[in-house]
C-alpha cells in the first residue's frame, strides 16, 4: 500500500488546554479508517487539523509525499481532500441542485482555471448532467427545487456527501457521517458510503460513534483517548486489545 | 430542474419595462424631474454595485461612497484638466479609480476584519478619502469642482451631443442599463453563483476548494469599479462634483436602497432607489420629513418583512398562487430567488 | 515646552469629549452586542434639549443651570432608552448582526429628521456659561476653562462608571449578563429587566453627554454623525463593551489626532482614522478585549 497521509508529532491546544498530544497518525491508500474514542478525546480536533480547518501548534502532516502542513483547507481540498462536517454544511438558500451545480463548477475552476468562471445564465450542458447523474446515484431525486434548508437531516448528508464527491477526491474524510441518525437511516448510509468507496476507489477517514457503522466500514481502527492514540490496526485486533477494553468498558 | 430560460426572459421582461418608462419619462415630466430620474437610475445600479458585496460574499460596506466620489471626482479632474481626452477616457479612469482605492482598503480590511469591523473600517476609510477630499486644493476643498462640461462623443463619421440634460439624460439610462444588464449576468455565471455561495456558508465554500478571502476581495473590487462608475457618469449630468458626495451618509444610501427593495433579489436594490427617490421628492417641502419616512420605513422593512418590498410583494404572490392551486408544482420562492 | 503642553491638553480634551459619547455606546455593545448608530442621534437630541431648556430659562445661564439642562436632557434621553428598547431593540436580538445595526441607522436616520423638524436646519450656537467663559494661564499656556471642565466631566463619568460596574448591585448583574445571558436566565435573573436598565442607562449617558457638550459648538441636525464615528472607533479600540478600555482608548485616539495635527497641520481628523485602521489590523479585538473564539 502507498501511503496517503501521514501526520508527524501534532500537537494542538484551545488555550491552556492541549487537546492533542504529540500524535502520529498514518493513513494508507485505499483504506477505509476509522478514528474512534470516548467524547473529548480530540477526534474532532485531529479532523480538523487534517483537513486544514485548523492551525497545527506542532508537528508536520503530508499527503502523497507532499508537506501540507502549512497549507489552507482551500489548498488541501485542491490536493484531493473532499470533506464534510457534523452538522452537515450546505448552502441553504440554493437549491439542492443548485449546491451541486457550485461544488461541480469549483472543481471544473481547480482544474480549469478561471476559463470556466465566466458564462451566461445558465450553467452548461455538461455540469448539469454531472449533478444529475450524481443525484441519482445518491438518491436525491424529488426535492431537488427546494430550499436546501428545507430538506431533511438524512437528505441534508446525503447531499454534503454528493457535494464532496463532486470535487472527485482522492481522500474522503467524512466527520461523524451518521450522527443522529435513525438505525434504518444509518445502515442505508453505511451501503451509500461502502458503494462510493468502492466505485470511485476512495481512501476514507472517519470518525464515528456508532459501532455497527464503524464496523460495517472500517478496515483499519485508531482509538483516541486524551489526546493520544492508544491503538491502530485492524478492527478485530483492536476490539481485543486490553487498553481499548479498559478506556471503553471500564474493565482491567 | 430550475427553468432557467423562464428565469431570464422574466428578468429581461422586467428590465425592458424599466428601460422604456425611463425613456418615456422625459415626455411627461419637467426637466427637474427628469433630472431626478437620471439621479434615481445612477442610484440603481449603485444600489447593485452595493448588494453585490451584501447578498454576494456577505461583506457589509459602510463605506461606498468613497468609490462613488473618487469615480466622481476622478472624471471631474479630466474632465477640467485634460480636455482633449475622450469621454470614454474619462469613464474609464473613472472606474478604474474606484476599482484602485477598493483594492488598496479592499486588501487590508479583509485581512483581518469581519463583519461589524468591516463596516466600520469602510466607514473609517471613506471619512479618510472625505477629508482628504475637503483640504486638497486640487480637489477643490470645500467648494468641489463646479463647470464640468458635458461631451460630444466623435465616432469619426458622426458625433453625439450630449451637452444638453436631455441628451445626457439617455446616455445615462443607455449606460446604466448595459451595466445592470452585465451584473445581472455575472450574478447568473459560475462566478456568480459562487460569490452567493460564499455568503450562505463561507466555510463550506472554503471545503470545495476555494481562496474565499481572495475572492471577496475580487467582488470588492468589482462593486468599487462599479460605483465608481456611476460617480463617474453622474458627474457631467450635475456637472459639479461636491465633497458631499464623499461623506459618509452617500455611503448609507445604497444599504437603504436595497434593505427597501430586498436584498435577497437582483431588482430589489432597483425598487429601493426609486421608491427613495419617489420618498424624498414628495416630502421635499417639509425639512426631516424625508428622513423620518425612510427611517421609519427602513425600521419597518428590519423588523417585519426583512425580504424588503420585493420580497414581500413575492411571497404573497407565491402564497396566492399556492392557495388557488394556479401555479406549476415548481416553487416559485426559490425559482425567483436572486435572478 | 508650550507647544507640547497645548498640545497634551488638546488631546485630552479630544479624548475625554468622545469618551463622554462612547461610554455608553460602549456598555450598550457589552451587554447587548449591537454597534448602535442611533447612540449618535440621541447625543444630538441631548444637546438640543439642553439648549431649549436653556432658552426657557432666557437662555443665559450660571453653571448651575447649565448642569440642570444637562441632566434634564439625560432623564428625557433616558426615556427615549426606554421606548426604543420596548419598541425596537428587544426585537433586535435574535436578528443577524448587519440587519440590527441598520435597523440603529434607521433609526438615527429618524432622530436627525426629528431635530430638523423640530429645531430646523440653521446652526444654533450656545456659548459656556459665564463661570466657564474664561482662560486659565499655568505658564505660557491657556487652557480654557469650558475644555478643563469637559476634560473634568470626563475623567468624573469615568470614575462613576467603573464604581458603577465594579461596585454596586445593578454592575454586577449586568456584567454577569454580559458574559453568559443564558445561564443568568437560568439563574433566575430578569434579564429583559436587566437590558432595559442597561439601555436607559446608555441613552441616558447619550443624552447628558450632548448638554455637557453643546457649549463651544454649533448644533446642526449634522451633529450626530460628527461624533459617532469617533466614538465607534473608541469602543472599538477599546474593545468592544469594556469601559476601561474605551478610556484608555480615548486618551490615547485624542493623543494621535493631536499631535498628529499639530505635525502636518493641513488634515486634521485624518490621524485619529489611520490609527483606527492600523490598530484594528494589528489587533481587531481591541486593547482591552478578549480574543474572539469563534
Amino acid at each position: 500500500m502507498t501511503r496517503m497521509m501521514e501526520a508527524r508529532g501534532i500537537h494542538k491546544s484551545y488555550g491552556p488546554v492541549r487537546v492533542l498530544e504529540d500524535v502520529d497518525f498514518d493513513l494508507e491508500a485505499g483504506e477505509a479508517h476509522v478514528v474512534i474514542g470516548p467524547n473529548g478525546a480530540g477526534k474532532t480536533t485531529l479532523f480538523r487539523c487534517l483537513s486544514g480547518e485548523s492551525r497545527i501548534d506542532g508537528g508536520t502532516i503530508t499527503l502523497a509525499g507532499e508537506d501540507i502542513t502549512g497549507l489552507a483547507g482551500w489548498q488541501r481540498v485542491k490536493r484531493g481532500i473532499g470533506r464534510s462536517f457534523q452538522v452537515a454544511r450546505i448552502f441553504p438558500d440554493m437549491s439542492a441542485f443548485e449546491n451541486l451545480i457550485v461544488a461541480i463548477e469549483t472543481r471544473e475552476r481547480v482544474d480549469k482555471g478561471l476559463k470556466s468562471t465566466f458564462g451566461l445564465v445558465a450553467p452548461r450542458a455538461a455540469v448539469r448532467g454531472e449533478a444529475e447523474d450524481l443525484v441519482v446515484e445518491l438518491g436525491l431525486e424529488g426535492r431537488l427545487d427546494e430550499p436546501a434548508s428545507t430538506l431533511s437531516h438524512g437528505d441534508k448528508k446525503r447531499l454534503e456527501l454528493a457535494m464532496s464527491l463532486a470535487l472527485k477526491p482522492k481522500l474522503l474524510m467524512l466527520d461523524e457521517p451518521t450522527a443522529g441518525m435513525s438505525q434504518s437511516d444509518r445502515a442505508e448510509a453505511v451501503r451509500l458510503i461502502a458503494q462510493v468507496r468502492e466505485k470511485y476507489g476512495l481512501t476514507l477517514l472517519l470518525t464515528e460513534h456508532d459501532m455497527e457503522v464503524v464496523f460495517g466500514l472500517a478496515t483499519r481502527l485508531t482509538v483516541l483517548h486524551h489526546g493520544a492514540i492508544i491503538a491502530s490496526g485492524e478492527p478485530h485486533k483492536v476490539r481485543a486489545d486490553a487498553r481499548v477494553r479498559e478506556v471503553y468498558l471500564g474493565q482491567h | 430542474m430550475i427553468d432557467y430560460r423562464r428565469r431570464m426572459r422574466a428578468n429581461l421582461a422586467i428590465a425592458v419595462i424599466g428601460l422604456v418608462l425611463f425613456a418615456v419619462f422625459p415626455l411627461v415630466a419637467n426637466s427637474g424631474l427628469v433630472f431626478l430620474a437620471g439621479l434615481v437610475a445612477v442610484n440603481i445600479v449603485f444600489g447593485l454595485s452595493w448588494n453585490l458585496l451584501f447578498s454576494g460574499v456577505g461583506l457589509l460596506s459602510f463605506g461606498h461612497a468613497m468609490f462613488f466620489a473618487g469615480g466622481a471626482y476622478a472624471m471631474a479632474v479630466v474632465s477640467l484638466r485634460l480636455p482633449d481626452l475622450p469621454f470614454a477616457g474619462g469613464l474609464l479612469l473613472g472606474a478604474m479609480t474606484g476599482g484602485i482605492i477598493a483594492l488598496v482598503f479592499g486588501y487590508i480590511a479583509l485581512r483581518r476584519a469581519s463583519g461589524v469591523y468591516f463596516a466600520v473600517l469602510t466607514l473609517a476609510f471613506s471619512e479618510l478619502v472625505h477629508i482628504v477630499i475637503t483640504k486638497t486644493t486640487f480637489l477643490g476643498r470645500n467648494d468641489g469642482l463646479v463647470g464640468i462640461p458635458r461631451p460630444v462623443i466623435n465616432l469619426g463619421v458622426a458625433s453625439i451631443d450630449l451637452t444638453s440634460a436631455l441628451a445626457y439624460y439617455y446616455f445615462i439610462i443607455v449606460a446604466m442599463a448595459v451595466v445592470a444588464f452585465a451584473l445581472w449576468s455575472f450574478q447568473n455565471s459560475p462566478a456568480g453563483r459562487l460569490i452567493q455561495a460564499i455568503r450562505q456558508d463561507p466555510v463550506r465554500t472554503a471545503f470545495l476548494g476555494t481562496d474565499v478571502r481572495s475572492w471577496q476581495l475580487t467582488a470588492f473590487v468589482l462593486s468599487g469599479t462599479i460605483a465608481a462608475f456611476c460617480g463617474a457618469v453622474m458627474v457631467p449630468f450635475a456637472q459639479i462634483a461636491s465633497p458631499e458626495i464623499a461623506y459618509w451618509t452617500v455611503s448609507t444610501e445604497p444599504i437603504l436602497f436595497t434593505l427597501l427593495g430586498g436584498a435577497g433579489h437582483f431588482w430589489g436594490p432597483a425598487v429601493g432607489a426609486i421608491l427613495f427617490g419617489a420618498i424624498d421628492y414628495a416630502t421635499r417641502a417639509l425639512y426631516g420629513l424625508s428622513e423620518i419616512t425612510v427611517g421609519m420605513l427602513l425600521l419597518g422593512v428590519v423588523l417585519l418583512m426583512p425580504g424588503g418590498l420585493l420580497g414581500f410583494l413575492l411571497s404573497r404572490r407565491t402564497a396566492a398562487r399556492r392557495l388557488t392551486g394556479s401555479g406549476k408544482r415548481v416553487p416559485m420562492a426559490n425559482a425567483e430567488k436572486a435572478t | 515646552m508650550v507647544d507640547i503642553g497645548l498640545t497634551v491638553f488638546n488631546g485630552l480634551a479630544w479624548g475625554m469629549a468622545t469618551f463622554l459619547v462612547a461610554a455608553g455606546l460602549t456598555l450598550i455593545f457589552g451587554i447587548l452586542h449591537i454597534l448602535n448608530f442611533a447612540h449618535g442621534g440621541f447625543f444630538m437630541i441631548g444637546a438640543y434639549v439642553a439648549y431649549s431648556v436653556m432658552l426657557a430659562f432666557g437662555g443665559t445661564m450660571p453653571l448651575w443651570l447649565y448642569l440642570v439642562a444637562a441632566i434634564a436632557a439625560g432623564i428625557a434621553v433616558g426615556g427615549m432608552g426606554w421606548g426604543v428598547d420596548k419598541l425596537i431593540l428587544r426585537r433586535l436580538r435574535h436578528v443577524e448582526d448587519a440587519y440590527s445595526l441598520i435597523a440603529t441607522y434607521a433609526l438615527l436616520l429618524v432622530c436627525v429628521g426629528a431635530v430638523q423638524l423640530v429645531w430646523g436646519l440653521n446652526y444654533l450656537s450656545v456659548m459656556p456659561p459665564p463661570a466657564l467663559n474664561s482662560v486659565v494661564f499655568l505658564g505660557d499656556m491657556f487652557m480654557p476653562t469650558y475644555t478643563i471642565f469637559i476634560i473634568a466631566c470626563g475623567i468624573l463619568a469615568f470614575i462613576g462608571l467603573e464604581i458603577f460596574i465594579s461596585h454596586t448591585e445593578m454592575g454586577r448583574l449586568i456584567r454577569v449578563v454580559a458574559a453568559d445571558p443564558w445561564m443568568a436566565k437560568l439563574l433566575g435573573l430578569n434579564v429583559r429587566r436587566i437590558y432595559l436598565v442597561t439601555v436607559v442607562f446608555s441613552f441616558a449617558l447619550a443624552g447628558l453627554a450632548g448638554g455637557l457638550l453643546m457649549a463651544n459648538q454649533s448644533l446642526s441636525p449634522e451633529l450626530g454623525g460628527i461624533f459617532l464615528l469617533q466614538a465607534f472607533g473608541v469602543v472599538i479600540v477599546g474593545g468592544m463593551g469594556s469601559i476601561r478600555g474605551a478610556f484608555i482608548a480615548a486618551i490615547l485616539l485624542g493623543m494621535i489626532e493631536s499631535f498628529g495635527t499639530y505635525f502636518v497641520p493641513q488634515y486634521p481628523g485624518i490621524f485619529f482614522l489611520v490609527a483606527l485602521a492600523v490598530i484594528l489590523l494589528i489587533k481587531p479585538e481591541g486593547i482591552m478585549g478578549k480574543e474572539q473564539t469563534a
